[in-house]
């Protein structure tokens, strides 16, 4: 059975923070389509986003980050667990969130209530090829959740489909034209400025570089930080590419097969990584210099299925300093140093 | 044409002002402009590029396999064959690739479970390569082994039976009365048993050298059983069953996770030391042309704009483009910044130097002038009107 | 885009027999205050008349002008053809749409629903609806409709199932769309091409079934401008005459001609779209 962490989440001042959160996918099986098992996603994370800060994340496939970050904006429907989340950003201290924490908890809302938070959390995806409608004006794309949202219409929303086009780089004469007749990276500012156009508070970017080429990458880098300055935003920052989280990052958090194992800020992160598997992450980036040779961990094994996660420690079966403890005993998510936390049996 | 002379004795492979246009509804693509590569025998030549650059297309048709609607309009690619004869892959002849393809020159490409057909177990899938190519070698081998049983009193009917049918087929595998045998219900099953049973023995051994964890099981596994970095590592099998002189690897480890790109870039390395192929290793990233290449060719929007070994690329970058794709790299602790503007319609491409609109130091003969591949100084070659360099990039690398 | 003669050739037989629809009544000008459908007689004899000047394709079986029948066969044909594929198409879009983009239960019993029609032979099903339902051209309307809509919701259904697992069709409900809205304004949208292709290769098929309901006597009327209708007339005069077996040609030649040639303009055409939105040509 697996434990809450132990670690004491320090809400106040945050955003959105996830506590216990658990998100599982059913599989099903046999001729009476019946549940024989989880594909256990998520399972049992707890953290807080500051208000205003980019907070990575950082993992490889089939490790949940994707899933962590649509069930925090509740695209997903958790399985359990709560969701905290206040739009100004002001969520009370830990001694007053346990009487008011039903009104900051959005695991469970549905209906009116969740769509007008909608405004205030959105997401950004991969892959700005599929997650624009090929059949749409770029007008219609970036001036419909206004629209939807009740809050702006006709003439009125064009004239802030026409602001937001402006603040990421584009211009009046792209409102007229389809997707694809944009690059990359024009279309992921495309797909910027629809989540951007009902002015949010927190929002959810992933992997938002990674399907663009490396020449242009530097610079929605750069057009991400301008907007949270400028507009006040929160990010949750989704990427297997670490370098490019320790360049926009204020924290980050290293999920593997659907639990928080380090979190720390990003300097300190690379210089001093404690987690096994962190460490083993690092060593595989390529880095692009030939006269460094970096010593290599190579994890053996193949990275287990989430459906059948192992006993304990979720990484044991391939960390090399695994103990007799590590397959029976969950490690907690415990605080090391100031502001580096690690879930380790070693720490 | 006298070929012998063009390739100098440690050439493998050249290719030579290559031209390839796409002819589609919007226009004609100009995919790749008088491409020049060369590649030494035993070297990895690591080939640089964004989206546009026609790495790719140049890569498939060095085997001839240029994806219509493009057609190869000019230029030549000159192979060292095994036999060391000399050819021009693109004037061969549809037979004569089939016999290049997957014995001389392999390909791998970006996605595993694409490249690996779902309806055979991985072990038919290999065998397959095995068979186009090596057939004799394994004909042999299956004769010797029931030679073996001969001499130890196993005379039955099966044993001369696939003994008269190997000895056969090593004259003639196409031969009539071997199709015909094949087809009797079960004595076409009988001939096939020792063939396999070797096939099979070859086949393991091939999948412990790609470090594939429990081969006998895996032999019987279809490929959607398997992750993503054992695909890939079949796949790998599979160019490397024949044991070809060239691997074009087009972003093998790109849809790969980072722990598992560590992995097979390691047995790429060691593969190619047992092996001794030559590799052709295209991708975006320059981390791991850092770590794979022995030489790095970069490209831009269809040309070659610059070539040198791997340090010295790194060190001293000439073409602004170069320069400017290394600035965009993230590294931890350092800043890192975008290049402007976008890539160039391949359609109507921007005359004379095709970066000169994004290059912060274009002149005006940048506009007018197509900047030609030369030789700045041992083994650096530049096509950027800001280096005068000796002469003509003709024999680019060649020593 | 039309590269290929033969779609050339297909686009030339629509476009004719389009203008020939159109112009309907100033080829064959109707009778004043009767049913322009209705083709006008010129005596009750059952011999048909070869053609002569007044009636340039003869007259069939009780004297009904053939040149009047055909034209005006061809409006009907347009009108009913398009209607019944206006109607099927709306009802399979909505039934498949709704199966593919709430699955579940309400998937299984639509598309079990589907099945059964799809169980029988359209031809065959059509008869015996129209049986059921007194013939006429309404109940062969009617029928054709209830036999064509199950193709279409399958192939909606498909695509909606295809569509409903993309990004942007998650990003709309991101942004707070309403199902009504994701469905109407990001599903269909992109779900509708291949519907399009198919109702335009099926217009032929839809006007050959029913011809062949007219010519067994269930749908339009003795007399009606219908082109199976006339092929009906016709039934006893294919073995002509004796020593002359072409005697009467033209009475199941020629609507039988037009009848062949809008089917099969309709097909290339179809093709030729087909080719068109075929992403492998088109090369993007």
């Amino acid at each position: 059975m697996s434990h809450a962490t132990s670690m004491e989440v320090k809400v106040m001042g945050s955003i959105v923070a996830a506590i216990n959160l658990r998100k599982y996918f059913p599989i099903v099986g046999g001729v009476f389509r019946r549940k024989i098992g989880d594909v256990k996603a998520v399972d049992g994370v707890t953290f807080a986003i500051k208000t205003g800060e980019t907070f990575g994340l950082v993992g490889e496939s089939g490790c949940g980050k994707t899933t962590l970050g649509k069930t925090l904006i509740r695209l997903l429907d958790p399985t359990s667990g709560k969701i905290l989340f206040d739009p100004r950003g002001e969520l009370p201290d830990n001694p007053r969130m346990g009487e008011q924490m039903n009104d900051y908890d959005i695991s469970s809302v549905k209906g009116k209530r969740l769509k007008s938070l909608r405004r205030y959390m959105q997401i950004v995806y991969q892959n700005p090829s599929t997650s624009l409608n090929p059949r749409m004006l770029v007008k219609d794309i970036v001036a419909e959740p206004l629209v939807v949202q009740g809050l702006a219409k006709g003439r009125e929303a064009e004239e802030k489909v026409l602001q937001i086009l402006e603040r990421v780089g584009l211009a009046r004469e792209h409102l007229y034209r389809y997707p694809h007749e944009f690059s990359g990276g024009q279309k992921q500012r495309i797909a910027i400025a629809r989540a951007l156009i009902t002015h949010p508070k927190f929002i959810v970017l992933d992997e938002p570089t990674s399907s663009v080429d490396v020449s242009v990458r530097a610079s929605l880098l750069d057009l991400f930080k301008e907007l949270q300055k400028k507009m006040g935003l929160t990010y949750l920052f989704i990427s297997h590419d670490l370098s490019m989280i320790e360049a926009i990052s204020d924290r980050v958090a290293v999920m593997y097969l659907g639990k928080i194992v380090e979190i720390a800020d990003p300097r300190e992160l690379f210089d001093n990584p404690l987690h096994p598997y962190t460490q083993a992450l690092f060593s595989a980036i390529p880095i692009p210099d030939p006269e460094i040779r970096r010593e290599r961990i190579i994890l053996g094994g193949e990275p287990p299925s989430p459906a059948n996660p192992p006993s304990g420690c979720r990484f044991h079966p391939r960390c090399r300093y695994a103990r007799e403890i590590c397959s029976s005993q969950e490690p907690a998510l415990t605080e090391v140093k100031p502001g580096h936390y690690v879930a380790c049996h070693l720490y | 044409m006298r070929v012998e002379e063009i390739l100098s004795p440690n050439e493998q492979l050249r290719v030579k002002d290559l031209i390839v246009r796409f002819y589609t509804y919007e226009g004609i693509v100009k995919a790749v402009e008088k491409a020049k590569l060369n590649l030494r025998r035993g070297e990895t030549l690591g080939i640089v590029g964004e989206t546009g650059s026609g790495k790719s297309v140049t890569a498939l048709t060095i085997l001839a396999l240029t994806p219509p609607p493009g057609r190869v309009e000019g230029g030549s690619i000159l192979f060292r064959r095994l036999n060391g004869s000399i050819d021009d892959i693109l004037k061969l002849s549809e037979e004569q690739l089939i016999r290049l393809r997957g014995k001389e020159i392999s390909m791998i490409f970006q996605e595993p479970n694409a490249a690996l057909d779902p309806l055979y177990t991985v072990g038919d899938q290999v065998a397959e390569a095995i068979l186009s190519h090596r057939l004799p070698e394994m004909l042999d081998k299956a004769i010797e082994s029931l030679g073996e049983e001969v001499k130890n009193g196993n005379e039955g009917f099966s044993t001369r039976l696939q003994l008269w049918a190997y000895n056969e087929m090593k004259k003639n595998p196409k031969a009539l009365k071997l199709r015909l045998v094949k087809r009797l219900p079960i004595i076409g099953k009988m001939i096939s048993k020792r063939l396999n049973q070797v096939v099979r023995e070859e086949i393991i051994e091939l999948l412990r050298l790609m470090e594939i964890p429990d081969p006998e099981r895996v032999v019987d596994s279809y490929p959607h059983e398997l992750s993503g970095g054992m695909q890939q590592r079949i796949v790998i099998a599979i160019a490397l069953a024949c044991s070809p002189l060239l691997l074009l690897a087009d972003e093998p480890t790109t849809s790969l996770d980072v722990t598992v790109q560590a992995q097979i870039l390691d047995l790429i390395r060691r593969l190619k030391e047992r092996f001794g192929a030559s590799i052709i290793y295209i991708t975006h990233d320059m981390g791991v042309i850092a770590e794979i290449s022995d030489r790095v060719a970069v490209m831009y929007a269809g040309n070659v704009v610059e070539v040198a070994p791997v340090k010295e690329l790194f060190k001293n970058p000439l073409h602004p483009y170069t320069k400017a794709l290394l600035e965009a790299i993230p590294r931890p602790g350092a800043t890192f910044k975008s290049i402007p503007g976008t890539v160039p319609n391949l359609v109507n491409p921007p005359p004379g130097c095709r970066f000169h609109p994004r290059c912060p130091y274009a002149m005006p003969r940048c506009v007018k002038e197509v900047p030609e591949l030369k030789r700045i100084s041992e083994e650096h070659y530049v096509a950027c009107h800001l280096y005068g360099g000796e002469g003509h990039g003709e024999h680019s690398g060649g020593d | 885009m039309r590269e290929t003669p033969l779609s050339i050739v297909g686009l030339a037989i629509v476009i004719f027999f389009t203008i020939i629809a159109i112009a309907a009544p100033v080829l064959a000008p109707p009778r004043p205050g009767r049913d322009p459908y209705m083709i006008p007689r010129y005596g009750y004899s059952p011999i048909p008349k070869p053609p002569s000047p007044e009636h340039p394709f003869g007259l069939t079986q009780g004297q009904y002008d053939l040149y009047y029948g055909v034209i005006w066969g061809t409006r009907a044909a347009y009108r009913i053809g398009v209607l019944i594929i206006a109607v099927s198409a709306l009802i399979g879009i909505v039934v498949g749409g709704v199966a593919g983009y709430y699955g579940g239960i309400i998937d299984e019993v639509l598309m079990r629903i589907t099945d059964i029609i799809f169980a029988f032979p359209g031809l065959i099903l059509a008869m015996a609806l129209v049986v059921a339902f007194g013939p006429g051209l309404d109940s062969v309307t009617l029928a054709m409709v209830l036999v064509w809509w199950p193709g279409y919701a399958r192939l909606i259904r498909g695509e909606f199932l295809r569509i409903r697992s993309e990004d942007f069709v998650e990003a709309a409900k991101a942004i707070g769309c309403s199902d009504l809205r994701v469905i109407v304004k990001h599903i269909l949208p992109n779900a509708i091409y291949p519907l399009l292709i198919m109702a335009s290769l099926d217009i032929g098929s839809v006007v050959l079934n029913v011809a062949a309901l007219s010519f067994l006597g269930l749908g339009a009327p003795e007399g009606y401008a219908d082109w199976g209708q006339l092929i009906s007339l016709s039934r006893n005069w294919i073995t002509g005459k004796p020593g002359d077996p072409f005697a009467y040609w033209y009475v199941y030649t020629i609507p039988g001609l037009f009848l062949f040639l809008f089917v099969m303009g309709w097909n290339l055409l179809g093709d030729a779209l087909r080719d068109v939105m075929d992403p492998m040509i088109r090369r993007r």
